[in-house]
């Protein structure tokens, strides 16, 4: 295998599977008769005010995921604004990765609706070419994805994008790579340059995405309008007006790319609770305490600690919300993970109508570690968690429960408490 | 807070009930006094509202139960420990 100076391997074949526009169609559903209409999706609760992805009709009147919604508003006076609900999108997409992952690559996953992974590494597994490959992805996505294949990234999702729904994966041969960019638009960078929409009140990188997405523009404004116009600059030069952000546009265009960083196939650690009345306060901080609860006896976790965490909900005013919470280690006590979260719930930014709690990476499986000789209490807290444990392998996750009182002060008895898993501090294996 | 884990959930029961709605039979026993009548009204700003009339009885046998009807007009009752 040929290898760059920068890493970057000659002979790889990077496969883009792309479904445009996912997060706005797995929120319209069975209303995706109003996609004829211009409409996009409206900014994330607390985030930066951008639109997300837009409908045709509203990027025919100029309007594209990551402008600012006053300059949409101006662009197309009639635009629909819909509630942005990241987390079924994820969920949506989640599920077609993990059939990506069951024909055995390694995804490296994108925005919902993308995704890159190998492909010539399973060329054995399914009919010994790339082609074969992408058929085994389209059958286990479904046929509304588009395929495509190339040396990078850019390559890749700009095949992908030329690929038709139903019809046969374009595969950009490696010593065409430079070739099949060179007349490519430099736009196309705007999708692969602000490939997450910045976390609600990061300041860095909400600068550096502002940076990326105008990026295209700027090159445009300077007559620099293909990729090819682009990868002949010199380094320096764009290094100079543009900075990180333009270097990397440079390698892009260039058919050079950073190496594939697949996520670990991992087990799907999340609970969730409804929320009937829309609940906000002290409900909240209990149905949370609950959330917390169930995951640790969740029987996937076998003894794992808990590393990230995503705290989500559905808000009762139409779209999602989800927070990230990383302890600073890795941790299985109730106590720690209720501090880390509680400061997330007030972010929250309306009543929410269900609470999710999702594990998203999980540390080894050693337990917090007890004094050398603890006390009597310890010993017996240890002894009763070792029973708990017992008693779960044999009857279930349910086997031992606790009342948590939710709302005592409700008139409707069914809402004063529930049966939640019982834990204890050292219940962490 | 919905699902299979609360407390004091709702369990269907057949009442028969007079004209004005107050129960008279419970699961075939009578009623031998109503101690306690009071109406919940709840959720009324979502498209599905909470109506209760909760009634508080002394059965024939000497138990004590706690009926609801839900819609509170004419709906369905059900025995809930509260």
């Amino acid at each position: 295998m040929d290898i760059t100076d920068n890493g970057t391997s000659l002979s790889r074949t990077i496969a883009c599977a792309l479904i445009p526009r996912f997060a706005l169609l797995a929120i319209l559903e069975e209303r995706r008769a109003l996609l004829t209409r211009p409409l996009a999706l409206a900014p994330e609760p607390g985030g930066p005010q951008v639109v997300g992805e837009a409908s045709g009709p509203a990027e025919a009147f100029g309007v594209r995921a990551g402008m600012r919604l006053g300059e949409a508003l101006a662009r197309c006076p009639e635009l629909a604004l819909v509630p942005p609900d990241p987390e079924r999108a994820e969920a949506a997409w989640e599920e077609a990765l993990r059939r990506l992952e069951a024909i055995g690559a390694a995804v490296e996953p994108g925005r919902p609706g993308e995704a890159f992974f190998e492909a010539a590494g399973l060329r054995g597994l399914w009919g010994g070419s790339v082609e074969g490959v992408l058929r085994r992805a389209r059958k286990v996505i479904g046929p509304s994805v588009r395929l495509g294949a190339g040396q990078t990234r850019l390559c890749a999702y700009a095949a992908a994008r030329q690929a038709r729904p139903r019809r046969a994966p374009v595969v950009v041969p490696t010593a065409m790579a430079r070739a099949f960019l060179a007349p490519l638009p430099v736009g196309l960078l705007r999708d692969r340059l602000s490939r997450n929409r910045a976390a609600p009140g990061d300041g860095v990188e909400e600068a550096a995405r502002i940076c990326s997405v105008d990026l295209p523009e700027k090159l445009e404004r300077l007559g620099v309008s293909t990729l090819g116009q682009l990868a002949a600059l010199p380094d320096a030069a764009i290094a100079d007006r543009f900075g990180e952000a333009g270097l990397r546009a440079l390698r892009m265009a260039r058919g050079t790319d950073a190496p594939m960083r697949p996520r670990r196939a991992h087990e799907e650690l999340v609970e969730w609770l409804e929320l009937p009345e829309a609940a906000s306060g002290p409900q909240l901080e209990r149905a949370l305490a609950l959330l917390i609860d169930r995951l640790l006896a969740h029987p996937e976790r076998r003894g794992r600690s808990l590393r990230r965490l995503q705290l989500g909900a559905r808000l009762a005013g139409g779209g999602s919300w989800r927070s990230t919470a990383a302890l600073r280690g890795a941790s299985a006590d109730p106590t720690r993970l209720r501090l880390a979260l509680l400061p997330k719930l007030e972010e929250l930014p309306g009543p929410a109508a269900s609470l999710s709690l999702r594990a998203l990476e999980t540390g080894p499986p050693a337990s917090d570690q007890a004094a050398l000789g603890g006390s009597a209490q310890r010993n017996r807290r240890r002894r009763l968690a070792e029973a708990v444990r017992q008693a779960r392998a044999v009857a279930g996750k349910d086997a031992v429960l606790r009342v948590l009182e939710v709302d005592s002060e409700s008139r409707v008895p069914e809402r004063r408490s529930l049966l939640t898993p019982f834990t204890t501090t050292d219940d962490s294996s | 807070v919905t699902g299979r884990r609360h407390i004091y959930w709702p369990l269907p029961v057949e009442v028969q009930a007079g004209p004005d709605g107050v129960p008279s039979a419970v699961e075939s026993v009578a009623v031998d006094a109503v101690r306690e009548e009071w109406l919940v009204e709840d959720r009324w700003w979502t498209p599905r509202p909470l109506r209760r009339r909760y009634f508080e009885l002394v059965l024939a046998d000497g138990r004590n139960v706690v009926v609801f009807c839900e819609p509170a007009d004419a709906g369905h009752w059900f025995l809930q420990r509260a």
